[in-house]
C-alpha cells in the first residue's frame, strides 16, 4: 500500500481525490474505513480529523452519530460539504477549516468518538504529541481514538521492499507537486505514552498500513 | 554549523535548488534567549534554515521553523505549500507560548503572499511583525528597533543570486542531459555539459543588461511554457551560436551538415530550456506566461486608512504612506509585479486587481487562490 505516496498528488487537487484513491487502493481503503467506523453508534458524538473529502465523516454520520470534520484544505472541505448534501447527511455534520493545532478551543470531554484518516502521517513531530494530547483532553473517558495510516515497517527485510517501491512514487510525487508523505514512527507506543489503552491492532502484510481502535481509559 | 559544513552545505543545496528539502518543524533556540527575546519564523526549507541561523549568530532568540514541505518562503506561500495553518500550528504546538511573555512573531516578508496577519492574530493572538525579505538583513533589522528601511524591504536580483540561479537551472538539465546522451554519443558529454553551464551563465549575468526589454507589458514571444522576453534574446544568442558553429566547423574541423546540425540541435534544446519561465524565475518579474502580468492593482481611496501593511510587504517598494492624511498611494506602480501580497495584507480590502478587461478581482479570491499557479483566479471571478 505504499501508493499512498500518491496520495499527494491527488491532494493537491481535491477534485481528483476521490477517484485516484480508490483506484491506488484498489477498493481495499473501503473496506478498512468500513471496518474503524463499525466502532461507532448512532446518536454519538465524533470528530474526524482531517476529514478531506470526507470518507470516514460521511459513514459515520450514515450510521446516525453526529459528526464533525475538520481539515486545513477549504476545498476538501467544499466537496465534503457537497458530499454531505446529495446524501442528505448536512444535519449530522459540521465541517470546520481548522487545523489539530486548534483543538484546544474544544471543550473537555466531549466526543464519544475521534477518528483519522491518513492523516497522522501529514503531521510534523510537534503537530502528533500536540494533538494526541489534546484528544485524550477532549475524548470522554471510555472514548474511542480509530486510526487508520501509514507506518515504517518493524522488519529490516519488509523496510527494504517497501523502500523499493516507495522510491520511484516519491520521485514522482516530487516531481508533480514537490512534496512527500513521511510514514508514522512507532504510532502504537506514541499512542500508548499518551495515556491510551491500544485494543486492537491490525498490520497489513507490507507492515506498512496499520488499523488502530484505541481507547482513553474509564475513570 | 562551522564554516566549512556550511559553504559545502550551501553548494550542494545550490545545485538542487529545484528540489525541496525538508527539515525538521519546531522550535530552535539561539543564543541564550529569556521570556521578552524576539521570536523568528521561518520554512522549513533546509537552505533557508542554515542561513537564517548564521544571521541570528550572537542574537538571543527563539527560531520557529514552519512546516513548508521543505519548500522556500516565495514559492511556499505563492503556491500554497505555507499557508495560515502551517504557522498557527507551529505557535500553538512548538511550546513557545510557554516559553515567552510576549505574543510578536518577526515573519518574512515574502511569506506575505500566503500568510494572513489578521487571521493569524484572530486564531492564535499573535501579532506578526513584518521581518526583511532576505536573512542577511535581519541584524539590521534589529539594530533598527524591528523597523524595516526600503532598502530591506526591497527583493533584489545580485549578482550572488544570479550565480546561484545560473548553476541550480545548469545543474539539474547537465544531469537530464547527460543520461540521455550517455548511451548514443559518450563522447559529446564533455563539451554539452561545458556549453550548458556557459549559457546559462551567460544568460542569468548578463540579465542587467537586458532585463529592461524585459518589461511586463505589450506583446511578448512566447510559446507555451517557454519564454523568450520581449527581445527574443535567447533566440538571437541561438543564432549567434549557430554562427559559431557554421565558423568552427570552417576553419577547424572539416566542414559537414551533420556536425552542424547536431550542434545546432543540442545548443536549439539548451536554449530552450534555459528559456523555461526564465521571468518567472527571477524574483523581480512576474512570470511572463500569465495573464497576471497584465494586471494592475486598484486602491479604493474611501476605503483605505493609512494602516500601511502594504508598504512594509510590497517586494519592490512600489507603495508610500502620508500619516498626515492616513492613506497610501501606489507612486510607482510599473514596478509592480503582481505578487498580490499588498492586496492579501490590507485589513480593511481596500486593494484589489483590476484585468485589462475592467474585470475586478477581490481580495478574498485572491487569498484563496494565492499567486494562481493554475490559473484557477480568473476563471472564479
Ligand atoms: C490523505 S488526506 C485523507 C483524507 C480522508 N481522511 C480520507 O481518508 O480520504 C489527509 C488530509 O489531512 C489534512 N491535514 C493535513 N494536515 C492537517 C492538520 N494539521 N490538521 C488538520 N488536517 C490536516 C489534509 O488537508 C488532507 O485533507
Amino acid at each position: 500500500m505504499s501508493t499512498y505516496i500518491l496520495m499527494k498528488i491527488l491532494e493537491s487537487a481535491p477534485s481528483r481525490y476521490d477517484r485516484g484513491i480508490r483506484i491506488l487502493t484498489l477498493g481495499r481503503l473501503d473496506k478498512v474505513y468500513d471496518r474503524l467506523t463499525s466502532h461507532i453508534k448512532s446518536g454519538e458524538r465524533v470528530l474526524d480529523i482531517g476529514c478531506g473529502t470526507g470518507a470516514l465523516s460521511l459513514r459515520a454520520a450514515q450510521k446516525g452519530a453526529k459528526v464533525k470534520g475538520i481539515d486545513v484544505n477549504s476545498q476538501m472541505l467544499e466537496i465534503t460539504q457537497k458530499r454531505a448534501m446529495e446524501a442528505n447527511l448536512t444535519q449530522n455534520m459540521e465541517l470546520c477549516e481548522m487545523g489539530v493545532a486548534e483543538l484546544g478551543s474544544d471543550e473537555s470531554e466531549s466526543y464519544d468518538a475521534v477518528m483519522s484518516g491518513l492523516c497522522f502521517s501529514e503531521l510534523t513531530e510537534d503537530e502528533l504529541a500536540y494533538s494526541l494530547k489534546e484528544l485524550r483532553r477532549i475524548l470522554k473517558p471510555g472514548g474511542l481514538l480509530l486510526i487508520a495510516d501509514e507506518v515504517r515497517p518493524k522488519r529490516i527485510l519488509k523496510k527494504m521492499v517497501n523502500w523499493l517501491i516507495r522510491f520511484p512514487l516519491v520521485i514522482i510525487t516530487y516531481l508533480i507537486t514537490q512534496t512527500t508523505t513521511k510514514a508514522v514512527k512507532e504510532l502504537p507506543k506514541k499512542i500508548e505514552e499518551s495515556g491510551f489503552l491500544i485494543e486492537s491492532v491490525t498490520l497489513n502484510r507490507m507492515g506498512n498500513f496499520i488499523e488502530l481502535v484505541t481507547k482513553r481509559p474509564e475513570k | 554549523m562551522n564554516p566549512f559544513s556550511y559553504i559545502v552545505v550551501n553548494v550542494v543545496e545550490i545545485l538542487l535548488r529545484v528540489v525541496p528539502l525538508p527539515c525538521r518543524a519546531g522550535l530552535v533556540k539561539i543564543g541564550n534567549p529569556e521570556r521578552h527575546s524576539p521570536v523568528f519564523l521561518t520554512c522549513n526549507y533546509h537552505l533557508t534554515v542554515e542561513r537564517v541561523k548564521r544571521a541570528l549568530k550572537g542574537v538571543d532568540c527563539y527560531l520557529l521553523v514552519a512546516n513548508s514541505r521543505g519548500i522556500n518562503v516565495w514559492c511556499a506561500a505563492a503556491d500554497g505549500h505555507f499557508t495560515n495553518h502551517d504557522v498557527i500550528s507551529v505557535l500553538k504546538t512548538s511550546g513557545i507560548e510557554e516559553l515567552v511573555d510576549h505574543r510578536n512573531v518577526i515573519m518574512p516578508q515574502l511569506a506575505a503572499t500566503g500568510v494572513e496577519a489578521k487571521i493569524i492574530h484572530k486564531k492564535s493572538g499573535w501579532k506578526t511583525i513584518w521581518g526583511p525579505v532576505y536573512a542577511k538583513d535581519i541584524p539590521l533589522f534589529i539594530q533598527n528597533n524591528l523597523k524595516k528601511t526600503p532598502e530591506i524591504r526591497e527583493v533584489e536580483f545580485p549578482l550572488t543570486q544570479r550565480i546561484e540561479l545560473a548553476a541550480s537551472w545548469a545543474f539539474p538539465i547537465s544531469i537530464f542531459l547527460a543520461l540521455i546522451i550517455i548511451p548514443f554519443w559518450p563522447e559529446a558529454i564533455f563539451p554539452i555539459i561545458l556549453m550548458i553551464w556557459g549559457l546559462s551563465f551567460l544568460i542569468f549575468m548578463s540579465f542587467p543588461l537586458y532585463s529592461r526589454w524585459l518589461s511586463s507589458e505589450g506583446k511578448r514571444i512566447g510559446l507555451i511554457f517557454f519564454d523568450f522576453g520581449r527581445g527574443g534574446f535567447q533566440l538571437i544568442l541561438w543564432c549567434l551560436l549557430i554562427i559559431g558553429i557554421i565558423a568552427y566547423s570552417h576553419l577547424f574541423v572539416e566542414f559537414s551538415w551533420g556536425f552542424i546540425f547536431r550542434w545546432g540541435f543540442i545548443s536549439f534544446i539548451v536554449v530552450l530550456v534555459l528559456s523555461l519561465d526564465l521571468m518567472g524565475s527571477t524574483p523581480v518579474y512576474h512570470s511572463g506566461l500569465h495573464e497576471d502580468r497584465l494586471l494592475k492593482v486598484i486602491l479604493d481611496e474611501k476605503k483605505c486608512r493609512g494602516a500601511g501593511f502594504c508598504e512594509q510587504v510590497c517586494p519592490r517598494n512600489c507603495y508610500g504612506v502620508d500619516s498626515n492624511r492616513h492613506m497610501a498611494a501606489m507612486p510607482k506602480t510599473e514596478r509592480c509585479v503582481q505578487c498580490g501580497a499588498c492586496i492579501v495584507q490590507c485589513p480593511f480590502n481596500a486593494l484589489y486587481f483590476k484585468n485589462p478587461k475592467g474585470e475586478i478581482i477581490l481580495p478574498d479570491t485572491i487569498r484563496k487562490f494565492k499567486l494562481n499557479l493554475l490559473g484557477k483566479r480568473l476563471r472564479e471571478k
